[in-house]
């Protein structure tokens, strides 16, 4: 059945629903490829047979044949894009430097198309702030102030600031600390943020 | 030592250093400590806040943060008790107590060092003076080793003399020594026999905020609650509690002032705080009017609604006030109108008939956005069932999260399920206290009436809880004073067991003190505890801040209450 392997890719994509990129599905891709370039070439030969021949009752045929070419295009540069928006996601996740696991399932292009993204964002950011330069990747929501309050939602043990005081974040305690070094906890979920 | 200036001497100190929040588990506390948050966050004081239950949870917490803090502000606990004994701090770790909990212990009211007490002193403490209870050792060793010196001057001839007058001396002086230490017994006797709460942590820190003039509308209403909690769980006296309500009102008014304005009206979403001689039926503005009449203890108590004979006076009651059935058995709420306007006047009129002259109590209500109304005392009873509650699966420091949150405006859902589940408290507390009398499960052992709730009581999981229990205790003293007819067991008061924990086996005892129109809810059985505990050698835990409230294991039960009954005859 035609456009079946293209579904496939997309469905693919859709199991790893959490932003996870799993990896480039070259196969797949030239696979779909050659299917729309086998129904372009039957297109083709139709057309010149019905235009020469007049034979009308091929024209059926060459429609399904076209509208499977475009579902296919559709299919295929939904799952591009898709993976383009996971990847863009990454770096605000990550940060500049991928690890190494996650560029494994990148192809050539999309780690070309990342250091773009990542060298318009830097200088994006440069330009903010009067010549200063903001790291907007730094807060998950704008901040609205120097410190924020913070419960602990799991024991996660000693952890230290920048003056070197160590604090113990023990569950259901709270802690009211500076907006920066909470960020990465709140992230990773140790720490939640409270709004009262 | 007392801390005479609370923003120099506290504030000011802490205000660039770390501080660790040790905040005990009840209402003054948690608002206290809202209030203390709100002042931190405005002035970007880094702290961390550790929930504690009691001196076993303190000492936890304390040894986990010591290496890190060096100042700890301890929220309604640690006064009572030799704070560095207990929990043998190094040299420069500053105490900063504030706790309604009296007496204070005189050890840390005379420490000029460590310990600052954020009390006030005019707040009826008496502490006995410090030469009557500390000695400073050096007089002594000088008085003895000036006679020596003198002997070993004087020439041979005088020497019998001076030996015999120098050994008179010393007699003299053990004498006065046996006979000062046995005065400071009996002094320290005296000053630490009677528990009693003072001033509300809560209202200590809102004076705090006024001095630094950073005091909000949100502060005020929680300095507001934390009174009312020492209200409704009978800690202060009726008349403490009309003096501070008064305090409370000037600053209310104050902050009313601005509202007066008729062009620049503030929208109805403004946080308005009012001053109410409101009804004293428990939460009777989220329930319907039936239910709170016979789940408050006041009414309940009064009209003996146990009882058939309680029953059909209730109903004549409201036939007295005109109140259809139907409409005072629905939703507040959805009551009419025209019902609704009178009401407060027309019980008062009523209940007098009945002999009730106190049905109406001076608080606060807090009034924001269309639909949320609250009085002050609703507040506590449902911050007090979260505080409390008895789902599975979370622990003490969970419920403390849950309580602390539904003191913010913005949670309003937490307020809501805290209502629900403090609608089901009264009512497990008013069938509890209707089965006890009926069956005369509470018996009189002399000194003192005893129950003991069995464990297939319903509800009895609820009474685990130190709060839970004591209030059903009030309210079946109250309920057994008016049931019943010997004038000498009026007089008495109550000492209640339920069990705690049934795996450990263990059982949790309140004892409270007689019921009285003046009582001065002066608690005598923290000591009679320990000593009665010590004597019988049971195994008991004094872990609670309140020390009228003890775990002990089951089987020694009886020889416990035994020791008790000799003890107190």
């Amino acid at each position: 059945m035609f456009c079946e392997k293209v579904i496939e890719l997309i469905r693919e994509l859709h199991r790893m629903s959490d932003g996870q990129l799993p990896a480039f599905n070259e196969d797949g891709l030239r696979q779909v490829l050659q299917e729309m370039e086998a129904l372009y070439e039957q297109n083709q030969t139709d057309v010149n047979e019905a235009k020469s021949e007049g034979r009308a009752d091929l024209i059926p045929s060459i429609k399904l044949r076209h509208c499977c070419l475009l579902r296919n295009q559709r299919c295929v540069t939904a799952y591009c894009y898709d993976r383009l928006l996971r990847i863009r996601s990454l770096r605000w996740e990550y940060g500049s430097v991928l690890p190494a696991n996650v560029r494994f399932h990148m192809c050539a292009e999309e780690v070309q198309w990342f250091s773009q993204y990542k060298k318009s964002l830097a200088s994006f950011m440069r330009s903010l702030g009067g010549g200063e330069g903001l790291d907007l990747t730094q807060d998950m929501k704008p901040p609205k102030s120097l410190y924020i309050e913070v419960r602990c939602l799991k024991d996660h043990g000693e952890f230290e600031i920048d003056d070197g005081t160590v604090i113990l974040l023990k569950k259901n305690s709270q802690h009211f600390l500076p907006r920066w070094k909470c960020e990465q906890l709140i992230r990773q979920g140790v720490l939640e943020h409270v709004v009262s | 030592m007392f801390i005479t200036d609370i923003r120099k001497e506290f504030y000011e100190v802490v205000a660039n250093q770390r501080v660790a929040l040790l905040v005990a588990s009840d209402i003054d506390a948690l608002c206290a400590c809202k209030i203390l948050q709100g002042l931190f966050h405005c002035d970007q004081v880094q702290y961390t806040l550790v929930p504690v239950t009691g001196w076993q949870d303190l000492s936890t917490a304390f040894l986990e943060h010591k290496e890190q803090f060096r100042y700890f502000v301890l929220i309604n606990c640690g006064a009572n008790v030799d704070l560095l004994e207990t929990l043998q701090p190094d040299d420069d770790s500053v105490f900063f107590i504030c706790d309604t909990h009296r007496p204070v212990d005189v050890v840390n009211v005379y420490n000029d060092s460590q310990i600052k007490l954020l009390i006030k002193q005019d707040d009826d403490l008496g502490v006995p003076p410090y030469d009557d209870i500390f000695r400073d050792e050096d007089d002594e060793e000088g008085g003895d080793s000036g006679n020596e010196s003198d002997e070993g001057s004087e020439p041979s001839g005088k020497r019998r003399r001076f030996d015999e007058g120098a050994v008179e001396r010393r007699i003299d002086r053990q004498r006065a020594k046996r006979e000062w230490e046995a005065r400071r017994r009996e002094i320290l006797f005296d000053y630490e026999q009677y528990e009693y709460h003072g001033t509300s942590a809560a209202l200590m820190f809102f004076e705090l905020a006024w001095v630094l003039t950073k005091d909000t509308k949100d502060m005020l209403w929680w300095a507001v609650i934390g009174l009312t909690d020492q209200w409704v769980h009978d800690k202060i006296t009726h008349m403490k509690y009309v003096t501070d309500i008064a305090t409370m009102q000037r600053h209310v008014s104050r902050h009313n002032h601005r509202n007066e304005d008729e062009e620049n009206s503030l929208s109805i979403d403004c946080m308005r705080i009012s001053f109410e001689y409101d009804l004293r039926l428990a939460l009777y503005q989220h329930w319907s009017l039936y239910e709170s009449i016979c789940n408050s203890c006041y009414t309940s108590c009064n009209f003996k609604l146990w009882t058939l004979n309680g029953q059909k006076k209730l109903q004549e009651f409201l036939a007295d006030m005109g109140l259809p059935l139907k409409q005072v058995k629905q939703k507040f709420n959805s009551m009419d109108m025209s019902i609704k306007e009178n009401l407060r006047d027309v019980i008062e009129e009523s209940s007098n008939k009945y002999g009730m002259k106190d049905i109406r109590i001076q608080t606060f209500g807090v009034h924001f956005g269309f639909k949320n109304r609250f009085l002050a005392s609703d507040m506590v009873h449902a911050t007090a069932a979260l505080l409390e509650s008895t789902e599975k699966d979370e622990s003490a420091s969970d419920n403390f999260i849950k309580a602390l949150d539904s003191l913010s405006r913005s949670n309003l859902e937490r307020l809501h399920s805290g209502i629900d589940l403090a609608k089901k408290k009264l009512m497990a507390i008013q069938q509890t206290v209707a089965s006890c009398i009926c069956t005369n499960l509470i018996v009189s052992q002399g000194p003192f009436l005893y129950c003991y709730l069995m464990e297939g009581t319903p509800d009895v999981k609820l009474f685990s809880k130190p709060m839970a229990l004591t209030l059903l205790c009030k309210y079946l003293l109250k309920a057994f004073v008016h049931s019943t007819r010997n004038k000498r067991c009026k007089l008495l008061p109550l000492i209640m067991a339920a069990p705690k924990d049934v795996e450990k086996g263990s059982v949790i005892v309140v004892g409270i003190p007689p019921e009285s129109e003046t009582s001065d809810k002066k608690n005598f059985f923290g000591r009679a505890f320990e000593k009665a505990a010590e004597s019988t050698s049971s195994r008991t835990l004094h872990d609670n801040f309140d020390t009228s409230i003890i775990e002990l294991k089951t089987e020694d039960r009886s020889k416990f209450l035994d020791a008790l009954i000799t003890l107190l005859s």
